[in-house]
């Protein structure tokens, strides 16, 4: 025995190995699971992070005073400037999709592009009207 | 010789093996060590088109004749979509442009904090309908499948539930959860009891990835150093080497979430259970699992430990499709897209189940 493995004389040690670790890491999993599936976890874990949140929502306060007393913009201002960018870009977008229909409408060049033919057959001829699984 | 009776021929065979690989895994951990990140999504694409978090890609089709039907993935948002293009062998995307099909990617990026606000209805009602009507004009066709992927594959459900007159030709979903108080110990962790999740988005607006990593992370606590462990082991082998570097890559690179769609998943799906019993409704649509007539297919991995497989099991009872199909595979969350199960049984299983209605 060397160091909790058996040598055997049918085995790889190699494989052996193997089969330890797979062992521990359902064992480690098993057990982790067991504790965090309880109530006690679950409410320790969001105690835990509701004092982390509290924590950051007063920093944040805090130091968007701060900048307000340097006159500098806070992370509203530049989240209130990203969201009027973002609305542009949403409205661009939705132009785009309308202009392509409008063009696709009227024959336009750039209606579809050329690419293979669309004209592939599956190597059954099997319908699949006719099939219904369940 | 037999096995139970080695003679000293065949011990010094397996001797020399072990100090053989002993020596490849020194040589080896050092370039393991000092390699770079592995390369991902080789395949060839374009970005059809972008809005925010949202990018669709259209991979180039390599077939001089593909099926009349595009496809459509819907990567789920927590995760990349190279997963399902890993690298060359181990690229589901190739496997089905190499079979004939017109693939196309929904994909996500981190979302900004000005994109908090987003919502179930902004990516089933805007963001899936405006990339489908940029697939039909890009391939000229009026119909389009769609194969969604873990949440992905709830953002299809529900687009496919709102738009039973819209142009689906077929749904895949991919370990999708239905019903939600299957979840396991994610259901256990977002107790409603506990878990205050308006203050957690109030505050944070984005859900920042650390918080959904370490979520996963923790419903398999070793699994990372058994994973260290195994391939320490296996550094001889290359082959095995380079798919744990691009799983590993894949599986580090989480994104965040947007705080209102947190928040309306934990709520209506977590707590309420709406997609399972038929009262979710987005943007005032109705999201009945029951509306979705199209050919279904469900592919569901055994052993998949984020969305089990009670969670998953439902979705063919619920909609109203006379054509569906489910394939239990044995394996995880990840290697039902990737791994060689994947390789060996659910591409030529989904190849076979589209090809016959992508016509």
């Amino acid at each position: 025995m060397y160091g909790g493995f058996v040598m055997s004389k049918d085995k790889d040690p190699a494989e052996l190995f193997r089969e330890w670790v797979n062992q521990w890491e359902r064992a480690v999993d098993s057990f982790s699971n067991q504790l965090m599936g309880t109530d006690e976890f679950s409410r320790a874990m969001n105690t835990m992070q509701n004092s982390q949140l509290q924590f950051q929502k007063v920093f944040g306060e805090l130091m968007a005073q701060h900048l307000a007393n340097l006159n500098m913009p806070s992370r509203r201002d530049v989240q209130h400037l990203a969201e009027v960018i973002h609305d542009l870009d949403t409205r661009l977008s939705r132009m785009e999709v309308k202009l392509d229909r409008l063009s696709a409408a009227s024959g336009g060049a750039s209606a579809t592009r050329p690419g293979p033919k669309r004209t592939r057959k599956p190597p059954s001829a099997t319908s699949p009207a006719n099939k219904k699984k369940d | 010789m037999t096995a139970k009776d080695p003679s000293g021929a065949a011990i010094s065979e397996r001797i020399n093996a072990m100090v053989e690989r002993s020596i490849q895994r020194s040589v080896k951990g050092l370039d393991f060590i000092r390699a770079s990140s592995p390369v991902v999504g080789q395949t060839p694409k374009v970005l059809l088109h972008e809005q925010g978090t949202l990018k669709l890609y259209h991979y180039l089709p390599t077939e001089d004749e593909i099926y009349r039907v595009p496809i459509v993935i819907v990567m789920a948002t927590t995760n990349r979509g190279y997963l399902f293009d890993l690298a060359p062998g181990q690229s589901m995307v190739q496997y089905l442009m190499t079979n004939g099909f017109d693939v196309y990617m929904i994909d996500w990026d981190a979302p900004g904090l000005h994109e908090r606000g987003l919502d179930l209805g902004t990516y089933t009602q805007d963001f899936i309908p405006t990339c489908i009507e940029h697939v039909m004009q890009e391939s000229g066709e009026d119909e389009v499948s769609i194969m969604g992927y873990c949440m992905g594959g709830v953002l299809s459900l529900i687009y496919a539930a709102t738009h039973a007159d819209g142009p689906l030709k077929n749904l895949v979903c991919l370990t999708t959860p239905v019903d939600w108080h299957e979840m396991g110990l994610f259901r256990q962790w977002c107790d409603e009891r506990f878990f205050d999740v308006d203050r957690l988005v109030d505050t944070v607006g984005i859900i920042p990835e650390e918080f959904i990593a370490a979520g996963f992370d923790m419903l398999r606590p070793a699994q990372k150093l058994a994973g260290r462990t195994r391939v320490w082991e296996q550094m001889w082998n290359d082959e095995y080497v380079k798919s744990y570097r691009a799983f590993d890559r894949w599986g580090n690179d989480i994104l965040p979430l947007a705080g209102e769609y947190y928040r309306e998943t934990t709520r209506e799906l977590m707590w309420r259970n709406k997609l399972l019993r038929g009262n979710l409704e987005v943007r005032g649509r109705s999201a009945d699992l029951a509306n979705i007539t199209v050919p279904v297919m469900h592919a569901i991995a055994e052993h998949d430990h984020i969305v089990p497989y009670a969670a998953s099991k439902p979705l063919l009872e619920k909609v109203s499709s006379e054509d569906r199909e489910e394939l239990v595979l044995k394996g995880g969350h990840v290697s039902l897209i990737a791994g060689p199960n994947a390789v060996r049984r659910m591409w030529p299983a989904v190849n076979t189940w589209l090809s016959e209605r992508s016509i």
